[in-house]
């Protein structure tokens, strides 16, 4: 077989292990078709019963990876055991959101696994990224990234569905061995609806000897069911309100108000949101806050004003929003805010806070405000060569933007 | 040019600094790593085992949540940012509705903030149960102690989980806060169930206790490992007990009240340490607080409606039209805020969503205390932060 | 030509033997790690999971062999041979009954300790030609700490040495027999000579708390992280017999070998050596792992002098107990 410009393909069919010169001549020996078979159900029932997963797990689904692992479900007793590295795992297990960022180590890692190999999507994220999915960084299911064997709907699945999906690969590899396609799943469903797999307490449509029929009815009832709306008790029940109430916002603490008043000359505080403060000075204030006793950082967030047009007309802006908060009893926040034009850089506040580093390098990264004098201001989240700064609100949310496919 | 140096360390100090002849081994280590808890990669420049200089990166899980939640109507978000902190959902969706809450000037009824405050506490049990057994995982090895620790965490976390599944019928995202109270309330026999739940996990922390911060190998790689200075602490926004650990005596429970916490007094652990042992004692501590917490809990919930209103059928029925809020609750691994500028122009949605998140803060501590640490205590020093990824990155 | 014949045929069943005790004593393994943590372990395959092994062993025969583009391939290919080679290699001395022996050397001891001390060389290699960041610093661990713990190692194999007068382990296990070794042993240095071998053992067959050349936690899988397949399970296996034949030097050497009432002599060495194996698998399954510079710390300022102490001790049993020999 030609090698494809120099390199090994991804899949290199001589190392497969049914393909070997030595087989090739024992299965076309005459007579000899009948060890050979043996042998093959032997070789099958080894495959079939020591699958090693390979974790490829990267959020809530790997979490549920683990728990089957556990003492409740324990995959150790089909002889699936977790192997860290991908050069002794025969099943990848996707457990989890697989973003851009992470896509292409995933094909990497995949590329390490020998064969023969499979892979198991865990969680609608893997299997089509989940309501992640228009969105800029998530890849739409990785089966636009590597051939997937299973798939396991849920969010996330149970551990008991990790199970199933194992024993269901286990049809499939006896299957690739004989030549037949896969049975169909006997039990779709999976959960028996009379039986559940533990005791709940005081619902009586869960109870564990109801019929089949009166599990239909208690659900239609539960359907109907309004109980969960407030009873008429003591405290009067109330409609939502139609209309928005009055503007909220924490208010400021008297002596930040004092400070802001004296020294800073912000005269305007408005009653929903935090104060403005001169962005040529707002460092000086974050120094006299800090030795006042608001020591610790709590947030940087910007947040970009699209320009409008039409009645409400604005030009673009940017706002950065700073909160510093004091530490022990009647711990308190103290928030200030910048407005900036576009392009207009805030001193960033690095040397008195540490903190701030991955905080501003993230707006930066998100939102595409720069602050002047960051001694590292590069993208956190997304990969360095990025195009634009998805939190502004001009960034389309939707899939056209995405670059995967 | 401002400087991020602290206690002698600068992180962005060029790694030619230190090694001019460039004859330092750089170990990537992650993303993809047993030991890195999610997609997680830490540039390690090592001299023989010490690391000399790491340079963390993140970004590996972000999906973009909060321009997610930019398009979604406020009642639809609940469900979204259960997947943040996938280790305690409960907080993270008590976190979200308090802000919408505080926006819209929503009352909370009592009995379902008692009700929060359970949901947080067990929460919080389960939570410290998985850092227990991932952390000793990293300490002990797949094979090995570590694991059994973990096998028998996993354990009782089922049990808490069990419950929640009693209570809201999922397992893991639960869904079950909403703005102006809870969807779900507790079903009968709940109480009793708890508590021979709680009776047990709190039966067995003294097994863990003697597992762990009683074992002396488990002493011998945490005891002064990774120690982490208050001051800097606060400097990075570090919260939770990473920040108690280091001898800084804050927690939001109990000095900024929410939920029902200024009826249940909350006894805050302090530690001095500031390393790896004096992290997992703090989390020792307030397993058993919050158990204690459940209790009271169960003990004094009130009666009454669990939703101010009626249950929100549309997903419009919610807005505001102006203001801007922070909401900061004290989650397992500590101050998860929801910071919310509200949307004029259509006000189901809000203008602009930033969550918080402690983990990345704690994460933030890596390069000041990595260097000088072998590649064994960096993954103890990784796992004693507890990040989660899903938060971290959002 | 009797004694090469003979070699050879005992060498070939003890083999065996061995390997078939490594693949239930893995399924055992299994089976008692989930009892320990409340779960049941292989269930599925065979009765009680019996065959497990067995499956894995046909897997892992099956899988594509992949030797890294940058990799050093001739020295990747030779070290898990080597490995396996080592670890079987010491087994051929050991004596499981007064004949059951592959070959009675006389100087036995130095055998096992030569060739089990060999294990490092492919361990090293393994982490050095599979150009992977991980597996060279679980090769350099592997080095540093074979190095150091092949020293108490020594000391405590040095004791019975000393006490019996001779280097040939069926010797050693003779003068225990004759000496009333349950008796004697709490009483001379023995007791504490056990511990010390049991702990370097560990360490120089890495196993928990000493398992750091692996310590996949940290190191992915340590040195075998590139491994795949049939070259893995070589390494696989050559731990488990490393373990199992220090398991069995270790009752020769200390608790009277063959030597025990009711039943024949190899029945008891059995039982000796699958207690010890299993108590290595109880430890493992206990504890957490000590950190290099912590292990290095344990070896040259606990474990060494005690050692040292231990030799002086037992030298002078020999020279001035009445009628020690």
């Amino acid at each position: 077989m030609a090698l494809k410009g120099g390199r090994l393909p991804v899949v290199d069919e001589r190392a497969l292990p049914y393909s070997h010169p030595l087989y090739d001549t024992l299965l076309q020996t005459p007579g000899l078709s009948v060890a050979t078979a043996a042998v093959d159900l032997v070789l099958e029932w080894g495959l079939r019963n020591s699958l090693w997963i390979f974790p490829m797990a990267t959020s809530c689904c790997g979490i549920e990876l683990m728990a089957a692992a556990a003492s409740r479900v324990d995959l150790d007793r089909m002889g699936t055991i977790v192997r860290a590295t991908p050069r002794q795992g025969d099943v990848m297990v996707v457990a989890g959101t697989i973003t851009v960022k992470m896509a292409p180590r995933v094909l990497a890692l995949w590329e390490q696994m020998p064969e023969p190999k499979w892979c198991i999507a865990m969680g609608s994220c893997a299997i089509s990224g989940d309501f992640y999915r228009n969105l800029y960084p998530v890849v739409p299911g990785i089966d636009t990234v590597l051939p997937v064997d299973v798939y396991l709907p849920g969010c996330p699945p149970n551990p008991e569905v990790l199970m199933h999906g194992l024993l269901r690969l286990q049809e499939k590899v006896r299957a690739a061995r004989s030549g037949q396609p896969v049975p169909r799943d006997p039990n779709p469903g999976l959960i028996d609806l009379t039986k559940p797999a533990n005791g709940r307490v005081g619902d009586p449509s869960r109870a564990a000897d109801l019929g089949a029929q009166q599990v239909a009815a208690a659900l239609v009832a539960s359907s109907l069911d309004r109980s969960d709306e407030p009873a008429p008790g003591a405290e009067p029940v109330v409609e939502a309100p139609d209309e928005p109430a009055e503007p909220a916002f924490e208010g400021v603490a008297p002596e930040f108000e004092a400070l802001l008043r004296d020294t800073f000359g912000v005269t305007d505080f408005p009653k929903d949101r935090a104060p403005a403060v001169d962005p040529a000075r707002h460092v000086e204030l974050a120094r006299s806050l800090k030795r006042m006793g608001w020591r610790q950082l709590v947030y940087v967030v910007a947040t970009h004003y699209a320009e409008k047009t039409g009645a409400k007309a604005s030009p673009e802006r940017f706002e950065v929003a700073y909160a510093l908060r004091s530490v022990g009893a009647g711990s308190k926040v103290a928030a200030w805010r910048l407005e900036l034009a576009p392009g207009q850089q805030p001193p960033s506040l690095v040397g008195l806070f540490a903190g701030a580093d991955w905080q501003e390098r993230e707006q930066f990264d998100l939102v595409g405000v720069g602050f002047a004098g960051h001694p590292d201001l590069r993208r956190i989240m997304m990969p360095d060569a990025w195009d634009g700064h998805p939190l502004r609100r001009d960034y389309p949310a939707d899939k056209e933007c995405a670059p995967w496919r | 040019m401002q400087s991020a140096r602290r206690g002698g360390i600068d992180p962005h100090l060029s790694i030619t600094h230190y090694d001019p002849e460039a004859d330092l081994m750089l170990l990537h280590f992650g993303p993809q790593h047993p030991s890195t808890h999610g997609v997680f990669r830490m540039d390690l420049h090592l001299d023989g085992e010490v690391v000399i200089k790491a340079t963390p990166y993140l970004g590996y899980l972000h999906r973009g949540v909060e321009k997610l939640c930019e398009k979604l109507t406020y009642v639809q978000q609940t469900p979204v940012v259960d997947k943040n902190d996938y280790v305690s959902p409960m907080t993270n969706e008590q976190a979200l509705n308090m802000a919408f809450e505080k926006l819209m000037g929503i009352e909370v009824p009592r009995r379902a903030r008692w009700l929060r405050l359970l949901l947080a506490e067990m929460q919080r049990i389960s939570s410290h149960l998985l850092w227990l057994g991932t952390f000793t995982l990293d300490l002990g090895g797949a094979l090995g102690g570590g694991s059994t620790v973990f096998l028998h965490c996993f354990r009782e976390r089922e049990m808490v989980l069990d419950l929640f599944e009693d209570i809201t019928g999922a397992r893991f995202h639960y869904n079950t806060h909403t703005i102006g109270g809870n969807r779900h309330d507790l079903p009968a026999g709940f109480a009793a169930k708890a508590r021979a739940a709680l009776d047990g996990i709190e039966a067995r922390i003294g097994e863990y206790e003697d597992l762990s911060v009683h074992h002396a190998i488990f002493v011998a790689r945490t005891r002064g490992v990774g120690v982490l200075d208050g001051d800097l602490a606060l400097e990075l926004g570090i919260t939770g007990p990473v920040l108690r650990a280091s001898g800084v005596d804050h927690d939001l429970r109990r000095d900024a009240p929410f939920h029902a916490y200024d009826e249940v007094p909350v006894k805050v652990s302090v530690e001095r340490g500031g390393d790896c042992l004096a992290r997992a004692k703090v989390r020792f501590a307030e397993l058993r607080e919050s158990i204690r917490l459940c209790r009271a809990a169960l003990d004094g919930m009130p009666e009454g409606p669990i939703c101010g209103f009626k249950p929100i059928r549309q997903p419009t029925q919610s807005k505001a039209t102006s203001g801007q809020v922070y909401v900061g609750i004290e989650t397992p691994r500590g101050e998860l805020g929801t910071f919310l500028v509200a949307n004029p122009d259509a006000p189901t949605t809000p203008y602009r969503l930033k969550i918080r998140a402690p983990s990345l803060h704690a994460l933030s501590a890596l390069p000041y205390i990595l260097p000088g640490a072998t590649v064994s205590d960096a993954v103890a020093i990784l796992g004693s932060l507890d990040p989660i990824m899903g938060e971290v990155d959002r | 030509m009797n004694a090469l014949v003979h070699g050879a045929l005992y060498g070939v069943v003890i083999v065996l033997c061995l390997l078939t005790t490594v693949a239930f004593g893995v399924w055992f393994e299994r089976k008692f790690a989930g009892r320990m943590q409340s779960r049941l372990g292989p269930t599925r395959v065979g009765p009680y999971g019996l065959l497990q092994s067995f499956a894995d062993i046909i897997k892992l025969l099956q899988k594509e062999d992949i030797i890294p583009a940058d990799a050093d391939g001739s020295l990747f290919t030779l070290a898990p041979v080597l490995a396996a080679l080592c670890a079987l290699g010491a087994a051929a001395v050991v004596p499981f009954s007064p004949t059951v022996i592959a070959s009675d050397l006389d100087i036995g001891v130095v055998w096992v300790l030569a060739v089990g001390g060999l294990m490092v060389i492919p361990t090293f290699a393994a982490g050095w030609s599979s150009n992977n960041k991980f597996a060279l610093l679980g090769g350099m661990r592997a080095v540093a700490q074979s190095v150091s713990y092949g020293v108490p190692l020594v000391l405590a194999v040095l004791v019975p040495v000393i006490l019996s007068g001779t280097m040939r382990i069926s010797g050693i296990v003779a003068w225990q027999t004759s000496h009333h070794w349950v008796a004697v042993w709490p009483v001379i240095p023995g007791l504490p000579a056990f511990g010390l071998y049991m702990l370097a053992m560990l360490a120089e067959s890495n196993r928990i708390p000493f398992d750091i050349p692996e310590a996949e936690s940290e190191l992915v899988a340590g040195v075998t992280t590139e491994y795949t397949g049939a070259k893995f399970s070589l390494f696989y296996l050559s731990e488990y017999v490393h373990t199992l034949v220090g398991s069995a030097v270790a009752s020769a050497l200390f608790l009277g070998g063959w030597d025990g009432p009711f039943a024949p002599g190899l029945h008891w060495m059995a039982l000796k050596t699958l207690t010890l194996f299993a108590l290595v698998y109880w430890v493992r399954w206990s504890l957490l792992r000590f950190r290099s510079d912590q292990l290095m710390d344990l070896c040259w300022r606990r474990l060494t002098p005690l050692g040292v102490a231990l030799v002086l001790a037992s030298a002078a049993w020999v020279q001035f107990a009445p009628g020690a020999h």
